[in-house]
């Protein structure tokens, strides 16, 4: 298995301790460059920008934050950054002024923060927060708040801004629907279905996953949405989940699974319908599918896989898939099944992997680790050049003139010593 | 060129379960690389070829007669001067037993018609040599024998300020010590122990042989290689052991004979070069400005990186980053590692005629590859060239062109240069 060192790094302090899921990186104040945004135990809620170690924003929430995500929750066409605490507050905070505020002035600190800290909405949702996702998971075009709870919950809302929609953070988060699942849900997300659709999917012990309905869709004024909570365990779980065990060798039933989906296959046309999706679990099984069920690949390796994400390291357009280990032990896996390790050398607390602006003032693929003493460390520099190994031969077969100029110069092609030495002559003929 | 940039991309990465030394890696064969680690174990690093694939491979060589106990100093390969064949590798190291350290020379070495090169079974054939003194580097050279042949023999440096020399005894088919004073007349009396040594074959029949001392001397020797004949020795001095020696042909401008470079690499002080030494000996050394400022260099390397026909410096140091340099050494990039860098070794590791840096670190060994796009590129645009010369039929032209090709021996761009993160708290 090929394995790679990554050393292009900066870290960035960060003292407190944090949830697996109080991690994001995402365009919070919307220059298009993206920030890190962390939340921890304590209720800060730090934004990380640039190579800078210090985060570039502190804010204090209510309570210990589980979550952190950044999207267009109000569906107003910018970004917002949401921490949810365990507790049930949620707070919606709009950085992009505090750009324009941050250039001013730096002596005039304490005056700015008396009100610019405050988040610009807050609002009790039901508390034991655990995961959080900012996606349109009906298909509506319009984004919706999914959070997943540690009480094997999972509740879908809706910004509506108020009638009077005057003041920026004038709205509330409505309920659309609570879905109640059999096992713990570690990870929530949303992939195109085979029709195209998106679907939003949470991820189920042992290696299983289950695909959440959006019954409001189909029964838009029928049913009441407030008699399903009301009745919980009557019908179980409903017949709005539909849960799906992989197939492959036996799992511990109850071993924590994440799962990630939409991975992107190189062009729009071919991700957006039959979409891509991963799973990895605790006990090192990593599957490859796409939403017709088929498995395109699995992997067992002999790490706990804790996180799970996606990134393009090769510059290609597709994704591969990241899975990260308690001890650091990286994977990165293609969709054809080529692995490529790489070690963090400390235990990780949380991970997370995507694109960041660290360094030349431009996003790039990199990948974030949170270790157990004070430090976030950035790895910004994780592209590679391919997956696999190869060596220069290949690379030049592909090329046509090769073969041809082998010709003129009288080389046989299928000779691989007489390349090996004509290539080695071209390159090092004074040496 | 952007000193951020640099023309290499890692390849692979092997982690080693015990750190290594700088004289724990050596090539074996024409891919191979053997890196030998403290506790023992030695590793064998190929690229291999399976279903259409390339795929690098690290693999435990078992080799007989080290025990467990065992902490392995230095390593060595060398495949035996024609018209004998067969792979010869040298691995000395320290057995301690609780209540004395012996130490031991094993040399391994296959006579089996068929299997001289093959790696498992050289490995199972060992000469086990107990050592009186503690050993350093282990070196292989070429000499010319009595009959005029050429053979290899191993030249073992150790802390008795002595070079132990090893030959083969054809008719024993084994290796035996043999007095070092008689083919190396120049490596005795040595001012202290030696940490690095190296020959160079020149032209007439001739060698220089260079070496640097833990008390900081560098020597350097012409010998006549028929005789053999010290024709002029050198001395020069540092204030620090010299961790590296390299020799290295250059071309010179305006001659048609090639001029000899004595790269010198020292502990603590600056890198230095030594030019002309045939001729000028160590009497004008040119220092790689703020090469100190890095930490100790512990390995380095002279070696065409970027194909333009000239040689560039590589250098691997202990501790931090490099800056730039000005006048004649100019830092052309640099790259970090995690862990300080120990060895390293420019070869064709998979077999393209491309080669490959191997670079040992405490950690293990890492394989930087040239950014294979860009070279693919250039070896396009020389067969393009050669292909037009040979169609135009004037062979004349592109021997005029080589002309103005050669290198300026005060041009030499330099000091490309590898450095550690310190704040890994894993160092050692």
């Amino acid at each position: 298995m090929r394995s790679v060192n990554y050393v292009q790094r900066v870290s960035l302090d960060f003292t407190g301790t944090l949830f697996p899921h109080a991690i994001c990186l995402g365009d919070a104040d919307n220059d298009s460059l993206n920030e890190l945004v962390v939340g921890d135990t304590s209720g800060k809620l730090l934004v990380y920008k640039n190579d800078d170690s210090k985060p570039w924003i502190t804010r204090t929430c209510v309570g210990m934050l589980t979550c952190v995500a950044v999207g267009d929750v109000c569906n107003r066409g910018k970004n917002f950054v949401v921490a949810v605490g365990a507790e049930g507050w949620f707070h919606l905070f709009d950085l992009t002024a505090a750009t324009a505020n941050k250039a001013d002035s730096s002596s005039q600190h304490e005056l700015m923060y008396s009100d610019d800290q405050k988040p610009l909405f807050t609002q009790h949702i039901p508390a034991n927060t655990k995961v959080l996702l900012i996606s349109d998971i009906d298909g509506d075009g319009r984004c919706e708040l999914v959070v997943g709870y540690t009480d094997r919950v999972v509740r879908a809302f809706r910004w509506e801004d108020a009638s009077d929609s005057s003041d920026a953070g004038s709205g509330q988060l409505v309920l659309l629907k609570k879905w109640l699942l059999e096992g713990q849900v570690d990870s929530l997300s949303v992939n195109p279905g085979p029709e195209g659709l998106p679907e939003l999917m949470v991820s189920q012990p042992g290696c299983g996953y289950a695909i959440l309905l959006c019954s409001w869709t189909q029964q838009d004024s029928s049913g009441s949405e407030e008699e399903a909570p009301a009745t919980p365990g009557s019908d179980g779980p409903s017949r709005d989940v539909v849960l799906h065990l992989t197939t492959g060798r036996i799992h511990n039933k109850n071993v924590s699974t994440h799962l990630i989906g939409s991975i992107s296959k190189g062009s729009k046309e071919e991700s957006s319908k039959c979409g891509l999706f991963a799973l990895c679990t605790l006990d090192g099984t990593l599957k490859l599918m796409d939403s017709s069920e088929q498995l395109l690949w699995s992997v067992q390796v002999d790490h706990q896989l804790f996180a799970l994400q996606k990134l393009d390291v090769t510059g290609d357009g597709r994704e591969e898939v990241v899975a990260c280990a308690w001890d650091g032990q990286t994977y990165i896996i293609d969709h054809n099944r080529t692995v490529v390790r790489f070690q963090f050398d400390e235990n990780v607390n949380a991970f997370c992997a995507g694109q960041y602006t660290c360094k030349e003032g431009k996003n790039s693929p990199c990948l974030v680790y949170v270790s157990f003493n004070h430090k976030i460390y950035i790895y910004w520099k994780v592209e590679l050049e391919r997956m696999e190994s190869t060596n220069l031969l290949r690379v030049l077969e592909e090329k046509p003139e090769f073969k041809s100029h082998l010709k003129v110069l009288g080389v046989d092609p299928e000779d691989p010593a007489a390349v090996r030495a004509l290539v080695a002559d071209v390159l090092y003929k004074d040496s | 060129m952007s000193r951020e940039s640099y023309p290499f991309a890692e390849d692979s990465f092997s982690r080693f379960p015990s750190q290594s030394n700088i004289y724990g890696l050596c090539q074996a064969g024409e891919q191979d690389l053997l890196a030998a680690t403290l506790k023992g174990k030695v590793v064998c690093f190929r690229y291999q070829e399976l279903q259409q694939k390339i795929r690098p491979v690290a693999k435990d060589v078992q080799f007989t007669y080290i025990p467990v106990d065992a902490e392995i100093v230095s390593i060595d390969a060398f495949n035996k001067s024609p018209p004998n064949r067969g792979l010869v590798v040298g691995i000395t190291f320290v057995k301690d037993s609780g209540d004395k350290a012996t130490p031991f020379l094993n040399i391994y070495c296959d006579y089996e018609p068929g299997s001289e090169f093959n790696l498992e079974s050289i490995a199972q054939s060992c000469l086990n040599l107990e050592l009186q003194v503690t050993p350093f580097q282990l070196y292989h050279t070429e000499v010319q024998c009595d009959d005029g042949g050429r053979e290899t023999v191993f030249l073992l440096s150790g802390h008795d300020q002595r070079i132990h020399l090893y030959k083969e005894n054809a008719s024993l088919h084994q290796f035996e010590e043999q007095p070092v004073e008689k083919l190396f007349p120049e490596l005795q009396p040595l001012p202290s122990n030696v940490l690095w040594l190296d020959v160079l074959s020149i032209a007439g029949g001739r060698r220089l042989s260079a070496f640097g001392c833990q008390n900081g001397c560098v020597g350097l020797a012409l010998v006549d290689q028929t005789g053999p004949e010290v024709l002029e020795s050198w001395r020069f001095q540092f204030d620090s052991p010299v961790s590296t020696v390299r020799l290295f042909p250059l071309n010179c401008k305006n001659e048609c004979q090639r001029c000899h470079h004595c790269l010198l690499s020292s502990g603590a002080v600056h890198v230095c070069v030594f030019r002309d030494v045939q001729e000028r000996g160590l009497s004008c050394p040119a220092y790689l400005s703020e090469s100190d400022q890095w930490d100790a260099v512990l390995c380095a390397l002279v070696i065409d990186l970027d194909f333009d026909g000239q040689k560039e410096v590589l250098l691997g140091t202990y501790g931090q980053a490099l800056s730039e340099k000005d006048g004649q050494f100019e830092l052309q990039w640099r790259r970090s590692f995690k862990s300080p860098l120990l060895s390293i070794i420019y070869l064709d590791s998979t077999g393209d005629g491309l080669r490959e840096l191997a670079v040992l670190t405490l950690k293990g060994l890492h394989i930087l590859q040239h950014t294979l796009t860009s070279t693919a590129d250039l070896v396009l645009e020389r067969l393009a060239q050669r292909v037009s010369t040979l169609s135009a039929g004037t062979q004349l032209e592109s021997a005029k062109t080589q002309d103005t090709e050669e290198e300026d021996p005060d041009r030499i761009f330099a000091s490309l240069h590898c450095a550690t993160e310190m704040q890994f708290p894993q160092g050692t």
